[in-house]
């Protein structure tokens, strides 16, 4: 590959930055032997390390929307989470224009609140004056299309419709970083046009999305870009059909039980991986706290 | 400056040194300063106001009788402590009125280790909220004080017509309005203690567990049902009772309406101070730990 126009990319201002991201979990092991009750209950469990993600960087620009693929366990969640900041990388740092907004499955916010409270207790978290609130009240309602029942508490809701009700409340604030884990999949074809229509919507505002799906199709369709994680690593970064491409050969090659043809594959692609070495034009606040 | 050495030494991964403007970008996840920290606190307060009236809302929703918890429950203590204080050990020997001492004892108590068991509940109880949106989290606290000076208002209320009912009967006088400036006061007290310790419980649940003990310490330590006579012999002890902000709480409020005389200004000084101080070291500590709170482990 040759140098691109790597000029013109600097003096663009990025929307989201991931300088050097690892990400390793203590995750607690039942130990089998030594079961006796006291060892039990003074000692800790013993704990193994989990590489969820390694070394992951990454410099996404306005307008882009980027897709999320790889198998269970990948580090695509760990990937969301980290840009949301709901947990703090282990070592490197991200930086973002604005607080990312993460629109993730888990829907109830306060369980035996009615629709319409929740609406407002979420406007109002989000920093949405009320004024504001009583102008989009409705648009909100209607994205979400339970009008029906918005002033039922949302504990008698199905998780589509809260689902539904997450993703109106988290949209009504106009985020310029988006990131959507799944929450696409849920819900049905009418909510999926309107979700699709609402997702165009805040990109041609120049916001910056971030989509996990399992579905090859729904991010061949949105996304401008994808990266592929496997097993924590960075495996491709690039336009979506190539990325699809060589990941469904990958996932072949898996199917067919050929590990070996599905490791080669990969690591042909990792190999081509144009890593992008982050450097500071300005100082910006890289460290606080 | 990472991803300088490869992961793997045998893949040659190809490193793109790429120029950043990093300007305008913000380290995600970083707390602001402590000036934009109280500035946000107020932008936040229509969401602190309305999150505490759902508070209110939903607590005994479940309930048949809702909201009559809120003035039963200090009743039925306030009853129970009558039989066990009153009428069983019969502490009460010459003093006057030891019914109405007893009550605004414990309707006050009560109040102060409820805002502070739920606040240091806090980051848990929420966490759903908290993992949603980027509030400034000390908003939440704020809103378990809201809620529970609100839910006051009935209780003492209440407090005050049963001190004009049940004999021996005290009469009205100006100086019951002296509640009010110590209520607000040990509302303060209550949020700078709950700052506090929803940090500590934030980080070691195991605290939590202890709290309930300690606040039982505390209750004794108030004079909520002895008068402070009863420590005479041990000199040490009344010393450290007397440091106690909320046994001159207790103080203020019965000699008010008790006993119909200016309470003195040593118990307004210390429960002032007590007040402010923690407040201030509690928005302090609360604060520095921002980015911690919600975060899965």
């Amino acid at each position: 590959m040759a140098v691109t126009n790597e000029v013109s990319f600097a003096l663009e201002q990025p929307v989201v930055v991931l300088d050097g991201v690892s990400m390793t979990y203590s995750v607690p092991t039942t130990a089998r032997e030594g079961s006796d009750g006291a060892r039990r209950v003074l000692q800790r469990q013993s704990s193994s390390i989990v590489i969820a993600l390694s070394d992951v960087s990454l410099v996404a620009r306005r307008g882009e929307s980027i897709g999320i693929i790889g198998r269970n366990g990948s580090g695509k969640s760990t990937l969301m989470k980290l840009i949301n900041g709901r947990v703090p990388p282990t070592t490197g740092a991200i930086y973002a224009s604005s607080r990312p907004t993460l629109l993730g499955v888990s829907a109830a916010l306060v369980p035996d609140l009615s629709g319409r409270d929740n609406i407002m207790l979420g406007c109002l978290a989000m920093g949405i004056s009320r004024a504001e609130i009583n102008r989009k009240f409705d648009d909100i309602v209607a994205l979400s299309g339970l009008s029906d029942s918005i002033d039922r508490p949302i504990r008698t809701y199905s998780s589509g419709m809260g689902a539904r009700l997450q993703f109106a409340i988290a949209t009504a604030v106009e985020p310029e970083i988006l990131l959507i884990d799944e929450a696409l999949n849920t819900g049905d074809d009418q909510f999926k046009g309107q979700t699709k229509a609402k997702m165009d919507e805040l990109r041609s505002k120049a916001g910056c999305v971030f989509l996990v799906s399992h579905s090859l199709g729904v991010i061949k369709e949105l996304c401008s870009r994808v990266l592929w994680l496997d097993e924590g690593e960075l495996v491709m970064d690039g336009r979506p059909e190539d990325v699809i491409k060589w990941y469904r050969i990958f996932t072949k090659h898996l199917a067919a039980g050929d590990r070996v043809l599905a490791l080669k594959t990969k690591r042909r692609m990792v190999n081509e991986l144009r890593i992008p070495a982050v450097q500071a034009l300005e100082s910006g606040r890289r460290s606080s706290a | 400056m990472a991803a300088e050495s490869p992961s793997t030494p045998n893949s040659p991964v190809t490193v793109v040194p790429t120029p950043v403007n990093l300007r305008g970008l913000t380290r995600v996840g970083a707390k602001p300063s402590f000036p934009r920290y109280l500035g946000s606190l107020w932008n936040y307060r229509h969401f602190i106001y309305f999150n505490a009236k759902a508070d209110v809302q939903t607590t005994n929703s479940r309930d048949r009788l809702g909201n009559v918890w809120l003035v039963l429950n200090p009743i039925l203590n306030g009853l129970t402590f009558y039989v066990i204080f009153g009428v069983l050990l019969n502490v009460s020997r010459g003093m006057e009125n030891f019914l109405g001492f007893l009550l605004i004892g414990v309707f006050l108590f009560q109040m102060s280790s409820r805002a502070i068991l739920t606040g240091s509940r806090v980051i848990r109880g929420n966490l759903k909220i908290i993992q949603a949106f980027h509030f400034p989290r000390a908003a939440l606290l704020i809103g378990i004080n809201l809620r529970e000076l609100l839910a006051a208002v009935p209780v003492i209320i209440t407090l005050l017509l049963l001190i004009l009912v049940i004999p021996p009967t005290e009469e009205i006088s100006w100086l019951w309005l002296l509640i009010l400036p110590a209520l607000i006061l040990q509302a303060l007290f209550n949020l700078g203690v709950g700052l506090i310790l929803a940090r500590v419980v934030s980080m070691v649940s195991d605290v939590g567990n202890v709290l309930t003990f300690v606040l039982r310490f505390w209750m004794y330590g108030s004079c909520v049902m002895l008068p402070i006579t009863i420590f005479e012999p041990y000199p040490a002890l009344k010393g450290i009772i007397e440091l106690n902000p909320l046994y001159h709480l207790l103080e203020i409020v019965r000699t008010a309406v008790l006993y119909s005389e200016l309470p003195q200004w040593q118990s307004w000084a210390v429960l002032a101070a007590w007040a402010f101080g923690m407040l201030g070291i509690g928005i302090i500590y609360f604060w520095r730990g921002e980015e911690s709170y919600g975060r899965d482990e």
